[in-house]
């Protein structure tokens, strides 16, 4: 069964993107104005909104937002449940689902943090005592994203002879797209791999560079349905399909059973391919969160871009940087080089790389399957395919 | 000091369904009293039968372990004296499927390889605040 397109994205915006606590704006500040931003850019007026949806237990209340917007008559709230930046593409798969079932018109999906107001991702809150799943791993100083994703990580590249370059690649790539785009907080700070291997250990095998950085800012999208884009500004880029999966909830558990070593994507994909239609042969432009760089290399082979023994090759040798690369990857820096807004800056890059107006525009062909791949590794997967309407 | 991560550092929250796992000495697996399977973490329910009625497995500890991840970054100030340490994955030989987060005490953090055949060694502390024997499951490499 091949979805056919009743939802389109019609707007994209973001905030200025910030080093953690460097932002001159509240993090409400920051939604609104990414929200501005991309109502502007569909050339809607935000009274018009009519729907919120975010994920990772956003703050910033969609009650709060629409007195804040004047939001004349709000009819969809929303967010999926759990984890962490694994439901950035479940959030815009929300917004499509409420406008493709006529709950709502005019939908904004968006991810705001400043890291520096509230608590810190990654940072432990642990002290004292701990109960639950967490009781039987934070006493042996297992507490961190970071951790937990080295311990996958390191049994997948034992089993498939995958070497520290193919997890340096990752992050060269996205750096190496980050300095074309001047929204990029790494723009103009270019890495090499000299500087990677002699960057220090967070936790083996991460080095500093393979870990994402910690950033304020907000970034938005505006889903419609294809009749009402045609009143808006710019042709709506088609939500093509778009897939949630289960795993295993994060932690513990996450080591259990036949989900070790891996992201939990597996179900992800195969939902995804049979929505869209198409292979990962067929996609143009790819994106995929970024928390660590390891977890990417999963993602690829779960998603079926490689086989676990061919992914250090995939990768090698800057074979997916740069608007020419075979497949365009990371295109906007991601979460390692632009930002790391939970990776909903992906989602924006990927919409804008339909459009053509990616500031590392693909350029082998005109794009018509552009993909999201959410964060790996937590909880439930998500992806979403976009393309031209 | 007694722990490998230091005296200071945090201690699980001790409830009805862990208490046996950090103070009996003994690995306490959780158990299906219907179906028997074993299953980790601890759940309310079997995950295998659906079964509300669970009881325990004590496992021999005998096991390999899976994956090491060497922290060098400690993400919390408790931790800044005990960097680099080792965390380990430990599937056990008589529960498969099953891996348990833990340290390896007899062997430094770069010695600490994926597929080292492991025992089970407990940590014998008193609980600071109610006095009570603890004995946390850790391993040691088997020569």
């Amino acid at each position: 069964m091949k979805n056919v397109p009743v939802s389109v994205v019609v707007g994209v915006g973001e905030s200025a993107y910030y080093e953690r606590g460097k932002a001159p704006l509240s993090e409400f500040q920051l939604a609104l104005t990414a929200i501005r931003a991309a109502c502007a850019d569909a050339g809607l007026d935000p009274r018009e909104i009519d729907g919120f949806v975010s994920y990772l237990d956003g703050r910033n209340d969609p009650l709060r937002l629409s007195a804040a917007l004047g939001v004349r008559s709000l009819s969809w709230t929303s967010q999926p449940w759990g984890g962490g930046g694994n439901n950035m593409a479940a959030a815009v798969q929300l917004a499509a689902a409420a406008v493709s079932a006529g709950y709502a018109r005019h939908v904004i999906a968006f991810r705001a943090l400043a890291q520096g107001q509230f608590g810190r991702f990654g940072q432990s809150r642990a002290a004292g005592r701990t109960g639950g799943d967490f009781a039987y791993q934070h006493l042996y100083g297992l507490l961190s994203p970071a951790q937990e994703c080295a311990l996958h990580t390191r049994r997948f590249m034992h089993d498939h002879g995958i070497s520290q370059e193919a997890l340096c690649e990752i992050a060269l790539t996205s750096y190496a797209n980050a300095q074309r785009n001047p929204r990029a907080i790494r723009h103009g700070q270019p890495l090499t791999r000299e500087a990677y291997h002699a960057s220090r250990w967070i936790v083996e095998p991460f080095h500093l560079y393979d870990c994402c950085p910690e950033n304020d800012g907000a970034a938005a999208i505006l889903v419609t349905t294809p009749e009402r884009a045609r009143a808006l500004r710019k042709p709506g880029v088609a939500i093509v399909a778009a897939a949630q999966g289960l795993g295993p909830a994060f932690g513990v558990a996450a080591f259990q059973g036949d989900w070790f070593p891996g992201v939990f994507y597996r179900d992800v994909a195969e939902k995804l391919w049979q929505r869209a239609g198409c292979r990962p042969a067929d996609v143009d432009v790819l994106q995929i969160y970024e928390n660590f760089t390891g977890p990417v290399l999963m993602a690829l082979c779960e998603m079926g871009f490689a086989a676990p023994g061919e992914v250090e090759k995939f990768v090698a040798d800057g074979a997916l940087a740069g608007p020419d690369a075979r497949l365009p990857f990371n295109t906007s820096g991601g979460n390692l080089g632009e930002a790391y807004i939970h990776g909903f800056e992906m989602v924006n890059e990927a919409v804008r790389q339909v459009r053509g107006e990616s500031t590392c525009q693909a350029t082998r062909k005109r794009v018509e399957r552009s993909l999201a791949v959410a964060g790996p590794g937590y909880a439930a997967g998500s992806a979403v395919l976009f393309g031209p309407l | 000091m007694t722990r490998l991560l230091g005296d200071d550092w945090l201690l699980p929250a001790l409830d009805a369904r862990n208490r046996a796992w950090f103070t009996s000495g003994r690995l306490a697996l959780q158990a299906c009293t219907r179906c028997q399977a074993v299953q980790f973490p601890p759940e309310e329910v079997c995950r295998s039968c659906g079964s509300f009625e669970l009881g325990e497995r004590a496992s021999p500890g005998t096991g390999r372990v899976e994956s090491v991840a060497v922290v060098h970054h400690a993400v919390h100030p408790v931790l800044r004296p005990h960097v680099p340490y080792a965390v380990v994955l430990v599937s056990l030989d008589d529960a498969p499927g099953v891996r348990l987060p833990g340290n390896v005490l007899n062997r430094a953090p770069s010695e600490v390889a994926i597929g080292a055949r492991v025992r089970v060694a407990f940590e014998e502390l008193a609980d600071p605040d109610t006095g009570e024997t603890l004995k946390i499951p850790q391993w040691e490499v088997v020569a």
